[in-house]
């Protein structure tokens, strides 16, 4: 039988009775012609042979745009689709520069090591048929014994910001040559360096430019975006400099439908859609079994696996094949990605689940198919995730499957707003007290600091003062000076992922007499650790499930899990326990019958015990145990306390408050990065009370509930903080919109058409209580009145 | 009232031309003792001696034109942000050794602290650090550059640190340069400051400005300075001739050590040396197996039997290497099989006598296995 068309399975899709109705909205977006622009006459004739060589006969529009500019001396971002050709927009310019200049050097920032490899690769087929150039990456896979030749040979240097800042910056003397003679600085996939990663970039690269004056170089910076609301801004902040932007693309497209689709409802009492994860899966199978080339995209690890083994299993061939499908996220091993990649370029992989790791430009060639299964956080991913799919011509499809949870509930029953909102803007927030005070710290230990120098937009002489008081910096003559026998930088880290890693060691052979070889087949990091690879914990690689036999965690230990294969037919969630407690009150409002505040809180979380979940039915199967140690965050939060005298005009019952309370802990949770313009990861929620920091203990949720029910003083309290350690201003930005944020939930759970309660307002109503739903919407009545 | 720093450590400002600084100047006779040996000691060692302990291959230094030097710095951490507060400096002047110490009284000294040291430093023709390799040379080097001064290139060093774990590793519970004061030069030192609080008095005296806590960090860099004289005295006398130095067989393999590579006749004279003065086991077999494998790679098979056997002897438990070796060099040199064939076996059964390591037997039935079916010969 012939394959079908993406065309007509889509139609299928719409008109099926099976689907059809659950499809909300269909977008269509025609295709565009491309625009042509020669090669600028100062264009080195030889890079225009090595381009005629791979093909290249003429730019893009934006590309010779950006040639243009950067020619002219200005700094500028260049905003387009995936797969417009814009590396070329800074392979251009810095490739001219050192062909040009002998002397010049180049930087480039990457977010992550693997899109540094893959730059360099495409740097080098560009290269080979050019005299004089040395690229090399830098970073933590650099051997010691070849740094210093990378030191001493390199004219453009790839690396990440977390190199730069710690490993660079702060030997700044043995990079000379780079400081004294740095002429472009080239900062790729800038849209991910938003919050708490784009606030410490700013500063990294404050100290950057302190460093360049040192040595007399002033760089340029060419910087390449995703689309976002603000890329200008970003650029601008990020740099300290005034930008150029670069927004439109001369770049073909093709044509390309993008679906919404909301899972059935199959239990409208309780208000349970069909699993988003096997929908998502089932739509992924049709289209990899008409061989259309489809990339899915979950929302965490976890769903990465089980939405691989679903899919693995449904289009597995006769012989029980089923490598065309493969997964791909953060924890594996680089040489695994590498392997996927190239497997997609080449066609030999068709379809790929992935977390938003592949949401970076990593080149993994054109995918005809997009499935997002849930909503990814933002306008902005969601654009990045759908234009995976697409081809410079020929159709593509993106398809949006839809959690039950609120977020997603709305975005799928308001397309207007989805295709409507503008991407996020990308905040950052370089004054940030926490970040900016840190990266003094290492400014100051990479260079004395000159009285009245700027570092930044805001003056820094107060938290000079400060760090001297504290025996950090020392005054002398007209400079501040570094006195403390440590090196800042190792104890900042740019992203809220720490760089102690776990390993995960597969076992299954050692039993077995013969090898006794240990293959390393993933890394964890520190922070998912507890809640990912506990003692007997299933642990999934591209949908084969390992049992964790070991962890080893104590600081004198080497971080290992050690896992075995199994044969299996459930995976485990961990159960943890957890605890939120007030350190420091910073600004409260009262109104009749609450007291909101807001301030610094401690928060703690241990993981205690798994469920076993089967795969498929998702039914509980069992149980067990586990001893961790707890991990701790200090952070900002706001927090609310409802009236006692409203309490108990509501209910007498504490057991219906507490449900109620808890309810509306999640409602608030999951709808507060709409005005956020967060990830619904960025923030955590929690219902406590007020025992004060130093005597609570952490507890599960029946725990937590047990505690209040029998509290002397019943003072429950709900907790949404910021998940980053120390904050990125969140919390503080939830307090002030807190009046909108409690209408817009009253909105959500009067229109919400489930009887008790569900994962589309206050919860599903098994977790949650058959009252919690009415209790909310009357404490919501009463706080909005 | 307070003393200064210049009262209490006898120094006094001089003039840079880039800005002033403290130096704390002292001179010693060259008799003058420091543990057992006078500072004159260090001026004895012979060119080829100095050049071997340089490791390079330009011309040797002479001993006068070498300057001593140690720094006390903020810190261990590396990187820009660590300031090497106290530079002690010694050279041989004449009749006299003459010891300077340049100490930046704040942090804005440090420019006038790097022009003295780099008029210093275009004075001598090398250095002598402990660790210097490692530690003070790039740190003054980073220094150097954040001023914007160019690092001497001509200077050669010698550190003694790398000589030092060739003689006394194996012997010396740690490498550190006041244990071997103590245990090689016969130095006790009297109150010395712990080095890893250097940082921390310091920085206790920029903020206080009270001075007296310096002092014992100005007398720890001056004894560390005082020790790299008298211990390049004992290295240099003990590799050139070590009569009267009364030297553990230890130290004598050390002494090999450091020879071999450069002047094989004399590094075999010390390990021999080391032998005759009964070196114990494990280090014994050891030296044996590292004679055997050098005789067996210059084809003197005879000595290289003797020395294989001599290990077989000594080891106290059984020790795979030599059977090997032996077993090797019938298969291999001699083509004999049936001797290769009767040396594994002997090794098998001892080593199970023994109760040898898994391992070992594991890999001696192997090779037994292996030469039967080459030589067909039937297994006894």
């Amino acid at each position: 039988m012939a394959l079908k068309s993406l065309r007509e399975l889509l139609d299928e899709f719409l008109t099926s009775l099976d689907t059809g109705s659950c499809i909300t909205a269909t977008r269509h977006f025609p295709s565009k012609p491309p625009r042509w622009a020669p090669f600028p006459s100062s264009l080195d004739p030889r890079l225009i042979d090595a381009l005629k060589g791979r093909g290249v006969h003429q730019l893009y529009s934006h590309q010779h745009r950006a040639f243009e500019l950067a020619e002219k001396g200005h700094h500028l971002v260049v905003v387009t689709p995936a797969a417009s050709g814009k590396t070329l927009c800074f392979n251009l310019p810095t490739l001219q520069s050192l062909l040009q200049q002998g002397e010049s050097r180049v930087l480039y920032l990457f977010p992550t090591k693997a899109l540094a490899q893959d730059q360099l690769a495409e740097l080098e087929e560009l290269a080979k048929a050019l005299p004089d150039l040395r690229m090399f990456t830098y970073d933590g896979d650099t051997p010691q014994d070849a740094r210093r030749a990378v030191r001493a040979r390199a004219n453009l240097v790839l690396t990440n910001p977390d190199m730069l800042h710690s490993g660079i910056l702060p030997h700044h003397t043995k990079w000379v040559n780079l400081f004294q003679n740095l002429r472009y600085v080239v900062i790729d996939e800038l849209h991910a360096y938003r919050g708490v990663f784009g606030s410490h970039l700013a500063n990294v690269l404050r100290r950057l430019k302190r460093i360049c004056r040192h040595y007399g170089s002033t760089p340029q910076f060419i910087m390449a975006s995703a689309t976002i609301a603000n890329p200008r801004e970003l650029a601008e902040r990020l740099t300290g400099e005034s930008v150029e932007e670069i927004a439109e693309s001369g770049a073909p497209t093709g044509d390309k439908l993008f679906l919404c689709y909301n899972p059935p409802v199959v239990n409208p009492e309780l208000g349970i859609r069909a699993p988003y994860l096997g929908e998502a899966a089932r739509f992924a199978t049709r289209f990899l079994k008409e061989k259309i080339a489809t990339i899915v995209f979950a929302q965490s690890r976890l769903a990465t696996e089980v939405l691989l083994s679903t899919i693995k299993g449904a289009v597995r061939d006769k012989v029980g094949n089923s490598g065309i499908v493969r997964g791909y996220r953060g924890g594996y091993l680089p040489n695994r990605r590498r392997e996927v990649e190239r497997g997609l370029r080449s066609g030999d992989v068709l379809g790929v689940v992935s977390t938003n790791a592949l949401e970076l430009g990593i080149d993994i060639g054109h995918l005809d198919a997009a499935v997002l299964a849930g909503y990814p956080g933002t306008i902005a991913s969601l654009w990045q995730q759908a234009g995976r799919a697409g081809r410079r011509s020929g159709e593509s499809a993106a398809l949006f499957v839809a959690t039950s949870a609120p977020l997603d509930q709305f975005m799928v029953t308001h397309p207007d707003y989805l295709f409507g909102t503008p991407p996020e803007r990308a905040l950052i927030n370089p004054e940030n007290p926490f970040i900016l005070v840190n990266h003094l710290k290492c400014a100051v230990f990479e260079l004395p600091f000159v009285d009245g120098e700027p570092f930044g937009g805001v003056s820094v002489e107060p938290y000079l003062s400060q760090l001297e008081t504290e025996g950090l910096f020392h005054h002398a003559g007209d400079r501040w000076h570094w006195t403390s026998e440590t090196y800042p930088a190792d104890h900042i880290s740019l992203r809220t992922v720490t760089s102690d890693n776990f390993v995960v060691m597969d076992t299954t052979a050692r039993d077995e007499k013969q090898a006794k070889r240990r293959q390393i087949i993933a890394e964890v990091d520190w922070k998912s650790a507890f809640a990912m690879i506990y003692p007997k914990a299933i642990y999934m690689v591209e949908g084969e499930p390992f049992e964790v036999q070991e962890l080893h965690y104590r600081e004198d230990e080497e971080k290992v899990a050690y896992v075995k294969r199994v044969q299996v037919d459930y995976f485990t969630d961990a159960i943890s326990a957890k605890g939120v407690w007030i350190l420091r009150r910073l600004a409260d409002q009262a109104s009749a019958g609450l007291l909101a505040e807001h301030g610094e809180v401690l928060v703690a979380e241990k993981v205690v015990g798994f469920k076993k979940i089967k795969f498929g039915t998702l039914e509980n199967v069992g149980s067990g145990e586990v001893e961790l140690p707890q991990q701790e965050i200090q952070t900002t939060a706001a927090w609310l306390a409802v009236a006692p005298a409203l309490l108990a005009r509501v209910s007498s019952s504490r057991d219906e408050l507490v449900d109620g309370l808890r309810g509306l802990a999640y409602l608030l949770h999951h709808l507060a990065p709409i005005f956020l313009l967060c990830d619904v990861r960025d923030l955590g929620s929690w219902l406590g009370d007020q025992t004060p920091a130093g005597e609570g203990v952490v507890a599960t949720y029946p725990g937590a509930r047990a505690r209040l029910l029998q509290a002397e003083q019943f003072n429950p309290t709900i907790y949404l903080y910021d998940s980053a350690p120390g904050g990125i201003g969140l919390a503080e930005g939830l307090f002030q919109i807190l009046p909108a944020l409690l209408a817009r939930g009253l909105e959500t759970l009067q229109a919400c058409p489930c009887r008790w309660g569900c994962p589309s307002c206050v919860g599903p109503v098994n977790e949650i209580g058959r009252r919690a739903k009415a209790i909310a919407t009357t404490l919501l009545r009463h706080l909005t009145a | 009232m307070a003393l200064s720093v210049a009262e209490l450590v006898g120094g006094r400002e001089e003039v840079t031309s880039h800005g002033r600084l403290l130096v704390a100047r002292r001179e010693y006779q060259l008799h003058v003792r420091h543990g057992e040996l006078p500072l004159r000691s260090a001026l004895e060692a012979p060119p080829d001696v100095l050049k071997l302990l340089s490791r390079q291959p330009q011309p040797e230094p002479a001993p006068r034109r070498l300057l001593y030097l140690d720094t006390e710095t903020t810190g261990l951490a590396g990187g820009t942000g660590t300031y090497a507060f106290l530079v002690g400096a010694g050279f041989f002047d004449g009749d006299r050794f003459v010891l300077a110490q340049y100490f930046m009284r704040d942090l804005d000294e440090e420019p006038a602290l790097i022009s003295a040291m780099a008029a210093l430093l275009a004075d001598f023709d090398g250095v002598v650090t402990y660790n210097g390799r490692g530690f003070d040379l790039p740190l003054l080097e980073t220094r150097f550059v954040l001023s914007r001064r160019p690092w001497p290139q001509h200077l050669s060093h010698l550190d003694l640190l790398p000589p030092a774990r060739r003689l006394w590793s194996s012997r010396l519970p740690d490498c550190r340069l006041g244990t071997i004061e103590a245990r090689v030069l016969g130095l006790e030192r009297v109150d010395d400051v712990p080095g890893a609080l250097i940082p921390s008095l310091y920085f206790h005296y920029l903020r206080s400005r009270r001075a007296e806590a310096l002092q014992p960090v100005f007398e720890h860099n001056r004894l560390d300075v005082l020790s790299l004289v008298t211990l390049t005295g004992w290295v240099a006398r003990a590799l050139a001739d070590p009569e009267g130095l009364d030297l553990t067989p230890e130290e004598y393999v050390g002494l090999g050590r450091l020879w071999e590579g450069a002047d094989e006749e004399r590094g075999a004279q010390f390990y021999h040396e080391a032998l005759r003065q009964g070196l114990p086991s494990p280090h014994r077999e050891r030296l044996l197996l590292r004679l055997g494998r050098r005789a067996k790679r210059e084809g003197r098979w005879p000595e290289a039997l003797a020395f294989w056997n001599e290990a077989i002897a000594s080891a106290s438990g059984f020790d795979l290497r030599p059977w090997e070796e032996i077993a090797k060099y019938h298969e291999h040199w001699r083509r004999d099989l049936a001797a290769a064939h009767g040396v594994a076996a002997r090794a098998l059964a001892l080593a199970e006598a023994e109760g040898a390591q898994e391992a070992a037997q594991a890999s001696l039935a192997h090779r037994l296995s292996r030469l039967t079916r080459r030589s067909g010969l039937a297994i006894r």
